[in-house]
């Protein structure tokens, strides 16, 4: 991690409307967003089981697990998205369970939420859309490029030089590629001066090429601004090369949670084959995750075991 | 190919004895709309059976035609300053009335849309104000706010404005339904108040098909206009119909001709700013699709407001490979360059833009485009408020005289009138639409399929239907009923042929569309077992589509119902006779108990539609 990020959190911090308790220490250890034991349950379904999760300042942590895991619904009770239906979500010193109205729209504003499908307005130009990113900072609504003041024209105008695409910035938001869509949608978060970036899947609906492109800008920016980031995967190589630290998620549970550097994949993998219970999720990690050489040649034998099983009571009723 | 038809046989054979297929099970409230369905249609026939449409006895009565036109002489024209002036009023007011219901509906759609109501009772309210502004037909408002008003545009905007909400507001929330909830999201996930997030993440969602709709019932309101005229509205059709009753037919016709050319030419102007708007320009072949093309080509060279959308998308396409070529953080400009001159605007001037630079919005095409439509836009509805010198002063001093009129309107009576006359009037009107929308879907299943890409057998019949459809859109059915009723006489047969051929225009035009919208997955696999055209139609468009047909035929019925009260007014049979003479005659009580008895017809035909459209969703 650059040396440099504490003090550029702080004074970040400092500037901030609201300040935070810890924010004036420039120690490593100031804890930003806190999640204890957060069960989240839709109807029958229960999408988080207790999860805690701890993130410190300046910390990039990928949430790594399958879909339906639980990594969507723990980013969004992080923005006050969802209401856990038990535990507490802290965030940048604040309760986000208490907050209602104003306060958790300004807490939101704090923290920049990256999507998968990105969320443009399609018909809108490249502008506008990242211009929406300021509305928290403004009264009453905003339509046209022109109700936006001239100094968040051009502060959005840099974000969009950041983000590499200030050509564009007129153009329809649709009439751009995914990876460029996705660093307009960064550049929208970054309008929001946030101090925590929260990403759900932003490379999922990507090709290999802009995906590493845009994992790079996240991390770069993240460095140069001193964010805190948390980002949902589901590929190890990504995570793992991203990564401060990985949170495993498996039904609503964390499974694992540890620092990335001398992890393997192979390391990871197997932390997954140890606490898949039954063969079917084990298979389907093996589909999610890739097949490594380890865990591919365990997970030939329960198939041929799960397919014969299937069999036989068909037999039988014959 | 004998072998590979021989295989699949052996195979039967081997796994021959397999259990029977469990049954399907089907839920009572199917079954029931199912029976539902088959009493509508024998309904329907018998319904056709005694409005008695006899082909021998039309054709006798084509010499009264002959005769009659014969009487008519040549059509005449009022002189040409009349004649704009009559059809600047006529445009002006059906705008401002669309206008005022499309302002009056965005509250309305918000509050009934499942997604931004703040509520399951300000829902319910919303909808109810839905269902009651479709019910009242404007014809009626129209004879209440003629009495309130004194002579002027008033009661015909806001008729028109009033009754447009109800079909507005409905689409309005339809489409707030329908949007992607991913924008709103995120606004939300930034902070945005809940204002923020209709406007910032809905709203240019909903625009376009919002636009469109708006369009869409200017055109209804334009035709139906004609009919507003009869009770008193200014206008064409207010003219028109003084020229029948003063059995001025020639000028009549006159009239009809051409209000008849005024409501195409407003319909291929609406459908093209629609696709302009849309971004999808007609890329047929049909005659209507060129029309349309040439249209929407020239006013954009007038404008110099240039890309015809397909220009647009394939720069932008060429911009997005250009660009993906060069790489993010690489050289940006080369790719801006690259993406201009594909474009074909010159590339700027300095090649590396900046910040500073940027603030300034370019004068590029697009922007050049957005600005003339808005200005366009804007001109249109200061001219027709204009045109319409409102007189603002009536909508204040109205409510005094308000009270003196309600007295009038209650309580509801049949006066002079048997309540068995008035029931069977009612009942004959029903009749009228039953068999008007069986007509109409028979025919409308031939022309709509036939004017469908996938299934015409040549562009050219594609063509030729589509502009079939667009020609019969454009009759106004009161204009259709009052020739008609020359060719037949007074009575339910002209009603239900005028409505039968008027909704061929709507239904066949929707058929086409959703015959057009199936997935042509299962009929590219039946072409490739080498089944016929017809094949491929019957065994993949048709079932695809017969969801689609159920419902759009429902809401023919729907449509027709209301319809058939109103052309009564006009001599075509049914309950509007009734109404129009209880107005007439100023039996106030009377029109008020009508109307009650079209509201709770009307409301269940309303209801029926609804839960049959969602039983075969």
């Amino acid at each position: 991690m650059n040396p440099h990020d504490d003090t550029i959190t702080a004074t970040r911090a400092a500037t901030a409307t609201t300040t935070t308790t810890a924010s004036t220490t420039t120690g490593p250890a100031e804890t930003v967003v806190r999640l204890e034991g957060i069960t989240k349950r839709f109807g029958a379904t229960t999408a988080l089981d207790g999860a805690s999760l701890t993130v410190r300042r300046g910390e990039v942590v990928v949430l790594l697990g399958l879909s339906g895991s639980g990594k969507s619904t723990l980013l969004r009770h992080v923005d006050g998205l969802e209401r856990p239906t038990d535990g507490r979500v802290t965030v940048l010193g604040r309760e986000v369970t208490a907050l209602t109205g104003r306060a958790l729209r300004e807490l939101r504003s704090e923290v920049g939420f990256i999507f998968q499908q990105f969320e443009l307005v399609p018909s809108l130009t490249v502008l506008e859309n990242v211009l929406t990113g300021s509305l928290a900072t403004v009264r009453g609504p905003r339509l046209g490029l022109w109700s936006y003041g001239r100094a968040a024209r051009a502060e959005a105008l840099a974000r969009l030089e950041r983000v590499g695409l200030l050509e564009r910035a007129y153009q329809r938001a649709d009439t751009l590629s995914g990876g460029q869509q996705q660093r307009v949608a960064i550049a929208r978060a970054l309008m929001q001066r946030p101090q925590v970036l929260l990403a759900d899947e932003p490379v999922a609906s990507l090709d290999p090429e802009s995906s590493d492109q845009v994992m790079a800008l996240i991390r770069e920016i993240a460095a140069d601004e001193g964010l805190t980031v948390i980002c949902s995967l589901h590929q190890v190589d990504l995570a793992l090369s991203w990564a401060d630290r990985i949170v495993g998620l498996r039904h609503g549970r964390v499974v694992l949670d540890t620092p990335t550097e001398g992890l393997s994949k192979a390391q990871v993998m197997e932390i997954y084959g140890r606490v898949a219970t039954s063969t079917d999720q084990f298979e389907a990690i093996e589909l999610e995750l890739g097949t490594s050489g380890l865990a591919g040649g365990a997970a030939n034998v329960p198939e041929d075991l799960a397919g014969g099983a299937a069999h036989a009571p068909d037999g039988a009723v014959r | 190919m004998s072998i590979v038809t021989e295989r699949p046989r052996t195979t039967e054979v081997v796994v021959a004895p397999v259990a029977a297929p469990p049954r399907r099970r089907v839920s009572p409230e199917r079954v029931a709309a199912g029976l539902t369905l088959v009493a509508l249609l024998i309904a329907s026939v018998v319904a056709l059976r005694s409005v008695d449409i006899d082909p021998a006895r039309m054709l006798q009565s084509w010499s009264n035609a002959e005769r009659f036109f014969g009487r008519v002489g040549a059509i005449e024209f009022p002189p040409l300053g009349e004649l704009l002036q009559l059809t600047a009023l006529t445009l002006g007011l059906v705008i401002c009335g669309t206008l005022l219901a499309a302002v009056l509906s965005v509250p309305v759609a918000v509050l009934a849309a499942s997604n931004t109501s703040p509520g399951p009772v300000w829902r319910a309210a919303a909808r109810f104000v839905t269902v009651l502004a479709r019910a009242v037909p404007d014809v009626v408002l129209a004879m209440v706010f003629v009495l309130l008003f004194s002579l002027g545009t008033l009661p015909g905007i806001l008729a028109i404005g009033l009754h447009s909400v109800g079909m507005i507001s409905k689409l309005f929330a339809d489409a707030i339904e329908q949007i992607d909830e991913g924008p709103r999201t995120a606004v939300r996930a930034a902070g945005g108040t809940r204002l923020q997030q209709f406007t910032a993440g809905v709203l240019p969602q909903v625009l376009p098909s919002w636009v469109a709709t708006v369009l869409h019932r200017n055109d209804i309101n334009l035709r139906g206009s004609v009919i507003l005229g009869y009770v008193g509205v200014v206008g064409l059709g207010m003219e028109m119909s003084f020229a029948f009753k003063s059995l001025d037919y020639g000028l009549g016709l006159g009239y009809a001709v051409v209000i008849f050319v005024l409501c195409v030419v407003m319909e291929i102007v609406s459908s093209s700013v629609r696709a302009v708007m849309l971004g999808t320009a007609p890329t047929g072949r049909g005659l209507g699709d060129r029309i349309v093309r040439r249209a929407t080509r020239r006013r954009g060279a007038a404008t110099s407001a240039a890309p015809a959308p397909e220009a647009v998308g394939r720069a932008s396409t060429a911009a997005t490979s250009a660009d993906d070529a060069t790489r993010a953080s690489g050289t940006a400009a080369t790719s801006a360059d690259d993406a201009t001159r594909a474009s074909g605007t010159p590339a700027p001037e300095t090649a590396a833009a900046t910040v500073a630079t940027m603030l300034r919005r370019p004068w590029d095409r697009a922007r050049v485009r957005t600005t003339t439509w808005a200005a366009v836009a804007a001109a249109v509805v200061v001219a027709s408020i204009v045109v319409c010198d409102i007189a603002w002063s009536e909508l204040v001093t109205v409510w005094s005289g308000v009270p003196a009129v309600a007295v009038q309107f209650w309580p509801p009576s049949f006066g002079s009138y048997e309540m068995s006359t008035m029931v069977d009037a009612m009942g004959e009107t029903v009749a009228i639409a039953l068999a008007a929308t069986l007509l109409t879907l028979v025919a409308s299943i031939v022309i709509g399929s036939l004017a469908a890409r996938n299934v015409a057998p040549s562009r050219g019949v594609r063509g030729g239907m589509r502009l079939l459809l667009v020609g019969i859109r454009g009759v106004p059915e009161v204009i259709l009923a009052i020739v008609l009723i020359v060719v037949t006489g007074l009575g339910t047969q002209a009603g239900t042929l005028a409505l039968a051929l008027g909704g061929v225009g709507l239904l066949g035009k929707l058929l086409a569309d959703s015959f057009e919208e199936v997935s042509s997955g299962p009929e590219r696999a039946l072409a490739a077992t080498g089944a016929t055209r017809l094949q491929v139609y019957a065994g993949a468009t048709l079932p695809q589509g017969t969801r689609a047909l159920i419902g759009h035929t429902f809401y023919m019925l729907d449509t027709n119902i209301r319809a058939a009260t109103l052309l009564g007014i006009v001599g075509a049979g049914g309950v509007g006779y009734y109404l129009l003479n209880a107005s007439q005659g100023s039996n106030y009580g009377t029109v008020t108990a009508i109307v009650l008895m079209i509201l709770v017809t009307v409301l269940a035909v309303e209801g029926l539609a609804m839960w049959m459209r969602r039983v075969f969703r």
